[in-house]
């Protein structure tokens, strides 16, 4: 294995593969960074000019932009409050709480530095045990999957806002909406009033860029002045310190756990993990009621669950061939591009190859910290541009986005419904994240749902027989319980205050 | 006397200038090139490649868009009902251009779109779990009989690939077996090697480094003869059992496009497939190129077409 290793070095360790790294990652932090361009979409993008690259340059270049969006999508969720994407979605409840307080660059700061640490977790998670997590992750069949789904919308029902009625009505519209378009089984049209527009269903970025980012800047326009005085605060704001990050490392090391072990499912992916890690955080935390109301320990734990799942969703994908996300998908076809094959005998076939992706795995971590570290004392000054030149941007940004991901009219129908109804929900405080994750999870839900009674001739039992799902139930039970008796603690003690 | 001099020659170069227009200039702006499927999937890789070199055989870009949506049929729909210059063309499979549009109710017809070229093809390659009870075709089939709807085997999608090579397989044999659509083949693919399910079919660059590995046992191949890269797999012919079916990848117009466009963009997809950088790249993602100029194109559609309607006339769906 060090032979493996010191070849891997030997290959990426050139200054065209740190160049191409670093260019990636500054590339994708832009794109993360503004709403509606997402990773998947850079990626997709971009890797057709890799094609005729060298595999030590064009490799190194995609994974520079994955990480560099997927960390991007925390800068304007916790700078604007307009998540980039989905995954960002939890980090911006607390980070731009945090911000709003006048500590964005501490909560931007922990955002990194959890992200990397996480991220750093991981790989080597997927660097020693690849192989054996992989076969692990291959016995989750369609119950575990459907107990996964339902504890993710449990969580995000429970914990984005301050009422789960509110949280629920939120899950319930979305998966309303999810139901639209071809059903998952049989193909039959549902609610699609013969328009080939709905037939693919809502689509999620246009919806998600609507519901995040227009309906802040309705709210924006609404209120004329900036949420944020930014000017003042700007000049003696303190950055994350190392009280914060070791204050947060059991959440981080809990999150980057969550994260791993979601990345290497296939099919699941970051949007998941960030809010299991979490709902699990706030349940750990010794403060529960700083969470949504800027939480350090919050941001931690929504950016560690996300971050690690990008290395995690490399397991599935190196081992046999299965990418575990879209984005995992699109560099999966990249690679495939470079003539690295992913799949069971990649490890044998292309062993320095491999070797030397792990450690460009490593490597583009280090550079994001340092890059970030920089980065960050410049983009918290967007926040100094005035609102009535910045929110106009990001509007040409949202409907940019929107059309791109389809190239479809329809779908900027979608991002201006989306904005007008996040617009409401804002005003009425029922959370917004519930909906568009269940958007996202309802159809998963559905078809693993219905694949598992196909299994068991429809009877409930799999669900409880199955050790892993059984066990995930066990979970689901143990946490929904713990809420309640807190809410029935709270409840008596305001009773008790009142007499 | 200028004056009509000016008109003389004028109308000269008009009738040149037209019947150029006719006979060369088309493209004369770039040509969309139609995934239906989202980015990362074998179609969207093999569309990259393409529109990457296509531009010296075409004259003009070739611009590669991914419309995906409703299992490849928003883009088919919405091409269908677009213009007929040849300007937008569909990258095709059999589910979307021979077999849905026959037996689901569809916003486009069978006949909306015409051949251009075909790309390439593979088959499928039937596979058993490493621990399934059964090792070759013969053995899956007398399990199967002893144990009607026991054996369950991983599928794609209703009408997918996977789907149809299943149903092939269970008419030709008399057989009953559970499938369980799992919405695509990585989630198909995974459930069989983890065991959960006890088969699949899918193409041989999906599944072969599995076969190779020992991690899925192969069963054959839907093809007329034996696949290069796997020379020791069976067609289901060999095996007993008359299965040909094919994943073709390939370039449709919509209906109505003009003869010598089609002509022209088929011929250019003849020469775009001898390209060296095409071939190196197309190579490289372990595939190969199986090209049919339009006329051989559209003989093979009609025949998958009426194979396929025949195929759901007998098993009732």
């Amino acid at each position: 294995m060090l032979d493996l290793i010191a070849q891997g070095l030997a290959l990426v360790m050139t200054p065209l593969s740190i160049g191409a790294a670093v260019l990636g990652l500054a590339a994708g932090i832009v794109v993360g960074a503004l709403p509606g361009l997402t990773a998947t979409m850079a990626v997709a993008v971009l890797s057709p000019f890799t094609f005729f690259l060298d595999a030590t340059i064009g490799i190194p270049f995609l994974l520079g932009i994955y990480k560099g969006a997927i960390y991007g999508g925390s800068i304007p969720a916790i700078v604007i409050n307009t998540p980039g994407t989905a995954a960002a979605a939890a980090t911006a409840l607390d980070g731009h709480e945090l911000a709003r307080k006048g500590q964005g660059r501490r909560a931007l700061e922990m955002s990194l530095y959890a992200s990397v640490i996480a991220d750093m977790l991981a790989t080597m998670v997927l660097i020693f045990v690849a192989a054996p997590l992989a076969t692990v992750a291959l016995k989750f069949s369609s119950p575990e999957f459907t107990m996964l789904f339902l504890f993710s919308l449990t969580m995000v029902s429970a914990v984005s806002g301050d009422s789960l009625t509110k949280g629920l009505i939120s899950t319930a519209l979305g998966i309303g909406l999810a139901i639209i378009g071809l059903e998952p089984m049989t193909g039959q049209m549902r609610y699609t009033f013969g328009m080939p527009d709905l037939m693919g269903g809502i689509s999620l970025i246009p919806l998600l860029i609507g519901m995040f980012a227009l309906s802040e800047i309705l709210l924006q326009a609404e209120r004329g002045a900036p949420a944020i005085d930014a000017v003042g605060q700007q000049r003696n704001e303190r950055g994350a310190s190392w009280l914060d990050v070791k204050g947060s490392m059991r959440t981080i090391l809990r999150s980057s756990g969550v994260g791993v072990v979601l990345g290497a499912l296939p099919g699941l992916g970051a949007e998941i993990s960030c809010w299991i890690s979490y709902g699990l955080a706030r349940r750990g935390s010794k403060k529960p009621e700083e969470f949504g109301k800027g939480s350090i320990e919050g941001v931690a734990a929504a950016e560690a669950g996300n971050n690690a799942v990008c290395p995690a969703a490399l397991i599935p994908m190196l081992v046999f061939g299965i990418p575990g996300d879209t984005i995992t998908a699109v560099l999966l076809g990249a690679f495939m591009a470079q003539g690295l094959l992913p799949g069971p005998l990649l490890f044998t076939k292309s062993g320095d190859i491999v070797y030397g992706l792990f450690v460009l795995l490593i490597l583009t971590n280090i550079l994001l910290l340092i890059f970030g570290y920089f980065a960050i004392r410049h983009l918290r000054k967007i926040t100094l541009v005035p609102s009535g030149i910045l929110y106009p941007l990001v509007t040409v940004m949202c409907f940019a986005g929107a059309y791109a991901v389809n190239s479809s009219i329809f779908d900027l129908v979608i991002m201006v419904c989306g904005g007008f109804a996040g617009y409401l929900m804002r005003k009425t405080d029922v959370p917004i994240p519930p909906l568009v994750i269940a958007v996202l999870l309802a159809p998963g839900l559905e078809s693993a749902l219905r694949q598992s009674l196909v299994f068991s001739d429809n009877s409930l039992s799999i669900f409880v027989s199955r050790p892993i799902s059984g066990a995930i139930v066990l979970l689901l039970v143990t946490v929904l319980s713990w809420m309640a008796f807190q809410t029935l603690r709270k409840r008596a003690r305001a009773r008790t205050a009142e007499e | 006397m200028r004056i009509i001099k000016g008109l003389a020659l004028g109308a000269i170069l008009g009738t040149l200038g037209a019947s150029a227009t006719l006979a060369e200039e088309f493209p004369e702006k770039p040509i969309r090139f139609v995934t239906p499927y989202p980015p990362g999937g074998s179609h969207s890789l093999h569309a990259g490649i393409i529109t990457t070199v296509a531009e010296a055989y075409f004259g003009q870009p070739m611009i590669s868009v991914i419309r995906a949506g409703g299992g490849g049929v928003v883009a088919a729909a919405e091409l269908a009902q677009g213009d007929a210059d040849g300007y937008s063309v569909l990258f095709g499979d059999p589910t979307i251009n021979s077999l849905r549009p026959q037996v689901e109710d569809l916003p486009y017809d069978i006949d909306a779109f015409v051949p251009v070229a075909r790309i390439n093809y593979s088959p499928a390659v039937f596979v058993a779990a490493a621990d399934a009870p059964f090792d070759d075709l013969d053995g899956m089939i007398a399990y199967a009989k002893e144990n009607p709807d026991k054996l369950i085997y991983s599928s794609d999608n209703k009408n997918g690939f996977t789907y149809v090579a299943f149903e092939m397989l269970k008419l030709k044999t008399g057989t009953q077996m559970k499938g369980i659509e799992f919405g695509g083949g990585g989630p198909a693919i995974a459930q069989v090697l983890g065991g959960n399910t006890m088969a699949y079919a899918g193409a041989p660059s999906v599944v072969g480094d599995h076969i190779e590995a020992g991690t899925l046992k192969a069963i054959c191949a839907t093809d007329l003869e034996r696949w290069e890269k796997l020379p020791d797999v069976p067609t289901c012919q060999e095996a007993g059992v008359d299965i040909v079916w094919h994943f073709w990848r390939g370039v449709l117009a919509r209906a109505g496009t003009p003869e010598d466009r089609v002509q022209m963009m088929s011929d250019a997809f003849g020469k775009l497939v001898e390209d060296e950088g095409f071939l190196r790249l197309i190579n490289t993602i372990n595939s190969r190129v199986g090209y049919l100029d339009a006329e051989a194109f559209g003989e093979l559609l009609a025949r998958e077409q009426k194979d396929l309607k025949e195929l759901y006339d007998a098993i009732g769906g």
